[in-house]
């Protein structure tokens, strides 16, 4: 007897996600980004298997190719496969948005539970440090993090999540200074629920809104500006093939020969725009208020 | 030890700025005795929220304080605890409903896992354990245990008003503190709502503390009733004294202002004025300046209390000596 009344429970939750599916697949947009985005994975995962040739496979005899159904993308000046490249470079920027993404949102979700909901002096110090953070320009904050540490893969990843920490303290205090007013904050405390249940639970979940429209906006930031310190030569070094290194290194023949700096902007733009929409998606459907 | 299972001693609280002090609560006292209920009156800004949750040890501080008194539950004295000792006597020995039931559940948890969620904090039991508590405890207040995955916006107000019920029942309290349960509701759920929660009580011997500027609904549920004015408790007593030997001049006032069935009358009898400024109290009684039987001697000095008859209590000079 009461096996089945949790099972039955157990059987609503699942169709809670289903819900929240349900939701989620009416929203075109959103679905197309979601396909677009596990299409770029699965090219992130298992890049040597779709891509024809290696992205570091040079031969001179055909350079700046124009796209044929050889090569799809073309050819750049030594004469490697730019689709291939395009493919493998799925891999390092995808990583980069995400993990930069997660670094940020964690440590900025943090700093701003912390000054949000107990405020006063704490509230002030924590503040006044992103102030001090925001003053600088994120580019030179990179820029100087790379130089003092060193150019890698990883370093790069931290310069870009830690750029990106203000945005996140910020949006999350200011969530959670207009959640905890609420009289849910206090019967819940009235229930006896400690601080860090009441922070968990009933906070954030009504703080993830905002939290979801910046992660998203940001990875495709992080992407863009990993794009951007790769095209200044401080990101990733060639040939591991870069978006942004690319069309760095592409941008001197963009008279001659488009299709070298085209696609690799392709790849970012659309990347960006479809990460973009699945977090318009997400925040919609996991909202159960925003039921129709 | 005695069965007082509340005792408010001298109670003072004050919300303090850098401009002023609002003197919310002056001076409060009052017992309630295990499984019984008391009625709690008064107009908005008497003090009534202010009593509640200093029960609850939930003052917004800054700027609210407890100045001085002492809370004893059981004994206990609340205001001494640490904040692990209040936490696991709140929502556990004493629960509080609250006055709007659509801003008092969390939109983004099912009811179910807000019932549940109390139930853990509190009780060592499993996951699965709690969730069939909830759904009990649903059931009992008359919503199908089918709906514990629903969201609080698919439901009515007073069927929130149920499900906050449920989650202030759940872990069995001694105590329980209604502020205002009804006033967000229709008058045909207020009715059933005010049923359900007595009917509750009286099966669980909970004793209860209900907040509330309707003199109709304390006659419902209530064994006892206090009248608060400005902060201070200024008529205290059984129904029986509090209806029907009506005694303190802001009582008769209250009294009048209510349409009676009975007689036929133009005009109902208000008090006249307003409450006082809680940051510039008068001086002495703080009724005297709207109290038409008012004399110099209301104004000169604080007004003792008297015990007019056994267990019935006025705050006036009327009846001092």
């Amino acid at each position: 007897m009461a096996d089945n009344e949790v099972l039955s429970v157990k059987m609503k939750k699942r169709g809670q996600s289903k819900e929240i599916w349900r939701r989620f697949v009416k929203n075109k947009g959103a679905v197309l980004g979601l396909a677009f985005i596990v299409l770029l994975t699965i090219l992130a995962l298992v890049p040597s298997l779709i891509a024809p040739y290696g992205f570091d496979e040079q031969m001179l005899s055909r350079r700046f190719k124009a796209p044929s159904l050889e090569y799809p993308f073309g050819t750049d000046e030594f004469g490697r496969d730019i689709f291939s490249r395009v493919i493998f470079g799925c891999r390092i920027s995808l990583t980069l948005g995400l993990v930069s993404v997660t670094i940020s949102c964690l440590i900025g979700i943090i700093l701003g539970c912390i000054s949000g909901y107990y405020g006063k002096v704490v509230d002030n110090i924590i503040m006044r440090f992103i102030d001090v953070m925001l003053s600088i320009p994120n580019i030179l904050l990179a820029v100087s993090i790379v130089a003092a540490m060193g150019t890698s893969f990883f370093n790069l990843i931290l310069a870009i999540g830690i750029g990106a920490v203000p945005g996140y303290a910020r949006v999350v205090r200011a969530s959670i200074l207009s959640v905890k007013e609420q009289e849910y904050i206090e019967a819940a405390r009235s229930n006896g629920a400690s601080d860090w249940r009441i922070i968990t639970r009933h906070i954030i979940p009504n703080c993830m809104a905002p939290i979801i429209v910046q992660a998203t906006m940001s990875i495709a930031a992080a992407i863009i500006q990993g794009a951007g310190m790769s095209f200044i030569g401080l990101g990733i070094m060639p040939p591991t093939p870069e978006w942004g290194s690319m069309l760095a290194s592409g941008r001197a023949f963009i008279r001659d020969y488009w299709w070298v700096v085209t696609f690799p902007g392709l790849a970012i733009m659309l990347t960006v725009f479809s990460i973009n929409l699945l977090g318009d998606g997400l925040r919609d459907a996991l909202d159960p208020r925003l039921k129709s | 030890m005695n069965d007082n299972i509340l005792e408010i001693k001298n109670l003072v609280v004050h919300y303090v700025t850098d401009t002023t002090t609002v003197h919310a609560v002056n001076g409060m006292t009052i017992s309630l005795k295990k499984g019984e209920s008391l009625g709690l009156v008064g107009e908005t800004g008497a003090g009534k929220t202010t009593t509640a949750l200093s029960i609850m040890q939930l003052i917004p501080d800054p700027p609210g304080k407890i100045v001085s008194g002492e809370i004893r539950y059981d004994g206990q004295d609340l205001v001494a605890m640490s904040p692990a000792e209040k936490r696991s006597i709140r929502g556990n020995k004493i629960s509080m409903i609250f006055q709007d039931p659509m801003t008092a559940l969390n939109p983004v948890l099912t009811v179910g896992d807000q019932i549940a969620e109390v139930v853990r904090l509190h009780q060592k039991i499993s996951r699965a354990k709690a969730s069939i508590k909830a759904q009990e405890m649903l059931e009992l207040v008359g919503i199908p245990g089918e709906r514990y995955a629903e969201y609080p916006h698919q439901f009515s107000g007073g069927m929130k008003q149920r499900v906050v019920i449920a989650i202030a029942l759940a872990c069995n309290p001694e105590l329980l503190i209604a502020d205002e349960p009804t006033t967000a509701l229709d008058v045909t759920i207020q009715d059933q709502v005010l049923d359900l929660m007595e009917k509750l009580m009286r099966d669980r011997g909970t004793s209860l503390i209900l907040i509330t500027h309707d003199l109709g609904v304390v006659a419902e549920i209530c064994q006892k009733a206090a009248i608060m004015y400005a902060g201070e408790i200024v008529e205290y007593g059984t129904l029986e004294h509090i209806y029907n030997n009506t005694k303190h001049p802001y009582t008769i006032g209250l009294f009048g202002s209510i349409p009676n069935l009975n007689e036929d009358v133009d005009r109902l009898q208000p008090i006249t004025g307003l409450m006082p400024d809680p940051t510039d109290l008068p001086q002495g009684c703080v009724f005297a300046p709207r109290c038409p039987d008012a004399s110099e001697k209301c104004r000169a000095a604080a007004v003792p209390v008297v015990e007019v008859e056994p267990g019935h209590f006025v705050k006036c000079v009327k009846y001092h000596g």
